[in-house]
């Protein structure tokens, strides 16, 4: 964020040619200003579990917009003075009372927060802002940083897709999230899995036949990856949707503007309960297992051959994709991730240590001042990195072997 | 004279004066010393003549309310300033005060007129000068009105950042 503004006045003494230079910078000019939130129906708080560092945070959903902001509980605290009554000297005094610190900087990343989403009454400044979003910068790194933006948010959505989701949930949705679906599932996958470790002494034989039929094995293998995920989104939404909220978006787009998958924005979760969060994350990989199982029972059903040797493997490739999807260290905000953010009540948990990056040195120095929530966001880092290396160095043997092999 | 004409070689508008043309316009300029805190002209008096500042530092302001003016600019040794009292007979448009104890070569209007009128190309030469000078300040003045514009949007609680709120949940 730029220097505040300054502007230099030059206040005249009662003496004749006294007088003395003041500069006042545009934070002083807060203080008289009352911020005024929207009226209380167009807008819902709720607070989210106590983090790791025993702060807790709250989603607040601006129900003209639809968008959502994560505030602290100092943010939380500010937020609940912006009536339109109290001036920012006073809150900012009961702040200080409250927390024992106060800066007024704090105060001028939540109005822009807060105009952001719309959350306070100025529309006009609000326009002139999202216009400004258009605004083209000749700086070859403003250019790179927008176009990285524009590149991050490229996706393909279904239109209506709470409409959708509802439909589909009344339709004959609501079945998957019955118990016995669930206990179905459960006998599918403790069948496949003893089935599995039968099938894994034929391995060389399956490899055999699979080995035969590259073309047709990788066909199958992605219409079935792709298919389970268009179902796995859906089911995200399905579960976002028992729980009675509401469904953003549901389509295609590059994940942290690398990895092309399905998704469904399911935000409106964070209204609800720590609970219904982790259940719709863990409804997704879900699909896969369950898919899987009921390749790896189908591969029993049928003969010996490419068959089989191709429901075997499908099966093995569909767990492996739950299993992947629920590793949380990978730098990805993926299924497993998500339901770390959950359990340890920090949703911003990986761009908090990605920002934690630069302060790194500094902080290990004094790393006798790192508060828990850091060092969460350390161990975060430290087993992502970990992960990643493990993973190149394994498919670098396995891309060895298959020169080899070739 | 010889070390007024000397010292208008660093003064912008007389860089395309030979020696003779400085030491005709040196023999024009009056030389003034003012005391810091004087007040040289406010605004809306008369404006006849323009200021060199031969040493010292000048700050000019405006008006804004009651005793407070806003601080436009200060010139230091070497700079001038009034220049629109050469042209023009509208009333200063800002209050010039000494910050410290200074020296001003004065040119008054009727002096430049003469050197309109009998030195033609001296007095186009000045004039090309003060022309982009104009313009210098005219850049400068669009700053300031766009830093003041700046001021007033922060202290609404603007970024001029468009903050979008990073939070969400899409889950793949």
């Amino acid at each position: 964020m730029a220097d505040p503004a300054k502007l230099e006045l030059l206040n005249r003494s009662g003496d004749a040619g006294g007088f003395e230079i003041v500069q006042i910078d545009s934070l002083h000019a807060y203080s008289a200003y009352k911020p005024r939130r929207l009226p209380e129906s167009d807008w819902e708080v709720t607070p989210q579990p106590k983090s790791a560092d025993g702060t807790r945070q709250f989603v607040l959903r601006n129900l003209r917009q639809d968008s959502y902001v994560l505030l602290n509980a100092g943010e939380y605290f500010l937020w609940n003075y912006f009536d339109g009554r109290h001036s920012l000297e006073e809150i900012g005094r009961a702040f200080y009372v409250a927390f024992g610190a106060f800066d007024y900087l704090l105060i001028r990343q939540l109005l822009g927060k807060l105009y952001g989403c719309g959350l306070l009454e100025s529309k006009r400044l609000l326009d002139f802002q999202l216009n400004r979003g258009a605004m083209r910068d000749s700086r070859w790194t403003t250019r790179l940083r927008w176009n990285w933006m524009k590149w991050c948010a490229l996706s393909l959505r279904v239109p209506h897709a709470d409409r959708v989701c509802s439909l589909i949930y009344q339709r004959g949705g609501f079945l998957l999230f019955h118990p016995f679906t669930f206990w179905l599932s459960a006998a599918a996958a403790v069948c496949a899995l003893a089935l599995a470790l039968r099938f894994g002494q034929n391995a060389s034989s399956f490899a055999y036949f699979l080995k035969a039929r590259p073309w047709l094995i990788s066909g199958v293998m992605l219409a079935t990856l792709i298919s389970a995920s268009i179902l796995h989104v859906l089911v995200h939404a399905l579960a976002c949707k028992a729980h009675g909220r509401r469904v953003r978006e549901l389509g295609f787009f590059l994940l942290q503007g690398i990895v092309p998958t399905f998704y469904a924005d399911v935000t409106d979760i964070f209204m609800s309960s720590r609970r219904a969060r982790v259940i719709v994350d863990l409804a997704g990989p879900m699909v896969e297992v369950v898919l899987g199982s009921i390749a790896i029972v189908a591969a029993q059903a049928v003969s010996a051959g490419l068959g089989q040797a191709l429901l075997f493997g499908v099966g093995l490739a569909l767990w492996e994709s739950a299993l992947l999807n629920l590793y949380p260290f990978n730098f990805l905000e993926m299924d497993g991730y998500n339901i770390l953010a959950d359990l340890t009540a920090m949703p911003m948990l990986r761009q908090q240590a990605l920002a934690l990056i630069p302060h790194l040195p500094e902080r290990l120095l004094n790393f006798k001042s790192l508060a828990r929530a850091e060092w969460l966001q350390l161990a975060y880092l430290a087993l992502c990195l970990t992960s990643v290396v493990i993973y190149v160095i394994v498919h670098i043997d396995a891309l060895r072997a298959l020169i080899h092999f070739s | 004279m010889q070390l007024v004409s000397e010292f208008l070689r660093n003064v912008s508008f007389c860089q395309d004066l030979n020696e003779a043309a400085r030491s005709k316009l040196a023999e024009l300029l009056i030389s003034k010393k003012i005391s810091a805190g004087a007040v040289i002209f406010r605004e809306f008096d008369d404006s006849d003549c323009l200021y060199i500042v031969k040493s010292g530092r000048i700050i000019i302001s405006k008006h804004v309310q009651d005793q407070v003016d806003i601080v436009l600019t200060r010139f230091h040794t070497g700079d001038f300033f009034g220049e629109m009292g050469l042209f023009d007979t509208s009333p200063r448009s800002a209050t010039a005060q000494t910050e410290t104890d200074s020296v001003l070569l004065r040119l008054d209007r009727k002096a430049f007129q003469q050197v309109f009128s009998d030195e033609p190309e001296i007095a186009a030469r000045i004039c090309y000068r003060l022309v982009t000078v104009f313009i210098e300040r005219l850049r400068a003045t669009n700053d300031q009105a766009r830093e003041a514009i700046r001021w007033g949007l922060e202290a609404t609680g603007f970024s001029p950042e468009p903050q979008r709120s990073p939070f969400g949940r899409r889950s793949t």
